[in-house]
């Protein structure tokens, strides 16, 4: 570079660099006045929350000793719970199969990529517990809606998941395949796959593990599983029998995600 | 002007272009003028030139692979169109030996070899994993020619560069093409290893009674190996004869620009 055109340079240097700095300070601002405002209009009292400590010592006290009476009924919700986590994961992983390879840009035109990456953002857009009512509501309660709702949920986040790694392939060991006298499913196999694989084994086992967490809440709006039991013994104030409830609900929680670190670590 | 050396009259050719040019989307200058180049069966051929005179585009056009471009091509007898890619019987004909190898990295070396079977095996029967007698030993055959038959077994990212591009050149092998095309295939390799994959590559292409067509940046270091030299500029045939007839003021006028700088790899 030329000292001339060093020169002339500078002060365009500057005044980008101002006008980044600026774009720091208001967006810093704009966030300040988010929270404050967050926290005004949210009515948050200190001397309530200070008061509540008393009485959430109350309930924790109540909740010594644990009623393992209701141990089996609590233990089948949980497997009824984990049999709509693991069937809503089977779904998802079906339909994001389909859409991830739709969305994805460097294997489908983008005339159809890109409105299946708008169906996915619009799908991620909707409330879990929304379509849960609405899979109720079409389909009674039980666990079937709540299969339902988490397979559909699940989609707009998976597929996007499986999209992205599809479009983060090194093309070139698939152009390799292609040159070999390979078909488009070889390459798939071949080419594809091997790169993705670990990618979509852990985006899908993070997915699971979600599944899970949000499966659990699904009873309360009568789609199945051990939220119903939640929602029954707190409302009647059995918080015996919810420490019952929250001790398996932990140990299994944890169960599964060691599980998937181990095979995590495997893949690795 | 375009040099010529002693090269005869051809029996018959794998290669035969005539009023062939290529020009990219929004560029003006054709990538390719070509008026007409013959390539001999069985021959080992050395393409050079600066960067980005053309050699890849022509290795790229040769393996069926570029697009829009105008003129006759026919490879191994066979007329290539500009529209459309060859079919699948005749791309596992020709091998191409890619620069930056093109190797699936978490797959083993084994099956990246057998990956070059992918063009000639039953496509349903590879999907599941599953490659015939046939395929297994040319894959064993390739393996046992380029010395990579002890780590058969290791992933390809836990190999060197050397190793890779044996592994690269293995599972070209084991495609049995009747024509290689490796492009900058010493590109990645030590002074040592460029000989031993020269020798390697001309062994194996004669065995198999292949046509050979390398480009390289190193024409010093290659012309113990090729029966000819192409040399390219602008997309045109600026030299095309034996070996012998490539002295040091060819190659400097090859790779000189104007500020008088060699720009052959094997001058820095």
């Amino acid at each position: 570079m030329t000292i001339e055109h060093a020169t002339k340079s500078s002060p365009k240097r500057l005044s980008r660099e101002r006008e980044h700095a600026w774009g720091v300070f208001s967006v810093s601002i704009a966030l300040a006045l988010l929270v404050v405002w967050s926290w005004i209009e949210s009515d948050i009292n200190i001397d309530r929350l200070a008061a509540s400590g008393v009485r959430i010592g109350d309930f924790l006290s109540r909740m010594v000793p644990p009623d393992l009476t209701v141990l089996p009924v609590v233990i089948e919700a949980s497997a009824e719970t984990l049999r709509i986590a693991v069937l809503g994961t089977v779904g998802c992983i079906f339909f994001s199969v389909i859409l991830g390879l739709l969305a994805a840009s460097t294997i489908t035109p983008r005339f159809v990529s890109m409105p299946v990456t708008w169906l996915l953002a619009t799908i991620r857009g909707i409330p879990l517990i929304l379509v849960a009512m609405l899979m109720v509501g079409a389909v009674g309660l039980g666990p079937l809606p709540g299969i339902l709702a988490i397979a559909f949920h699940a989609t707009g986040m998976l597929a996007k998941f499986y999209a992205e790694s599809i479009e983060g392939v090194d093309q070139e060991p698939v152009d390799a395949l292609e040159s070999a006298g390979a078909t488009f499913l070889q390459r798939m196999r071949y080419g594809v796959w091997p790169q993705i694989a670990p990618d979509v084994v852990r985006d899908t086992l993070f997915r699971f593990e979600m599944n899970l967490r949000e499966s659990l809440i699904l009873g309360v709006v009568g789609a199945g599983g051990i939220g119903f039991y939640i929602q029954m013994y707190v409302r009647a104030f059995q918080y015996e029998k919810v420490s019952t409830l929250t001790i398996v609900v932990v140990f299994f929680v944890v169960m599964i995600e060691l599980g998937n670190n181990l095979i995590r670590r495997f893949l690795r | 002007m375009v040099l010529l050396g002693s090269v005869g009259l051809m029996a018959s050719s794998a290669v035969l272009l005539e009023n062939l040019t290529h020009r990219y989307a929004g560029e003006i200058r054709p990538v390719l003028v070509i008026d007409k180049l013959e390539i001999e069966e069985g021959s080992f051929v050395a393409l050079i030139g600066a960067s980005g005179v053309g050699k890849s585009t022509l290795l790229r056009l040769l393996d069926g692979r570029l697009r829009g471009w105008k003129g006759r091509a026919s490879v191994l007898g066979h007329a290539l169109s500009a529209r459309t890619a060859p079919p699948r019987s005749r791309r596992s004909e020709i091998g191409y030996v890619f620069q930056e190898f093109a190797l699936v990295e978490s797959a083993s070396v084994r099956q990246n070899v057998l990956n070059g079977r992918l063009g000639s095996t039953h496509s349903g029967w590879s999907l599941i994993g599953r490659f015939s007698d046939v395929d297994q030993s040319a894959a064993e055959q390739a393996m046992r020619d380029v010395g990579i038959t002890k780590f058969a077994e290791r992933r390809v990212d836990r190999l060197s560069g050397g190793q890779r591009q044996r592994v690269a050149i293995a599972r070209v092998l084991a495609q049995e093409p009747k024509l290689i095309l490796a492009d900058e295939p010493l590109s990645n390799l030590d002074p040592v290893n460029s000989k031993i994959i020269l020798e390697l590559l001309r062994e194996c292409a004669a065995n198999r009674g292949a046509t050979l067509i390398a480009t390289s940046h190193q024409p010093r270091l290659i012309a113990p190996f090729v029966d000819r030299f192409i040399a390219l500029d602008g997309g045109s045939i600026t030299f095309d004869g034996v070996p012998s007839a490539v002295d040091e003021g060819l190659l400097a006028s090859i790779y000189n620009d104007d500020d008088g700088k060699d720009h052959s790899e094997a001058a820095e």
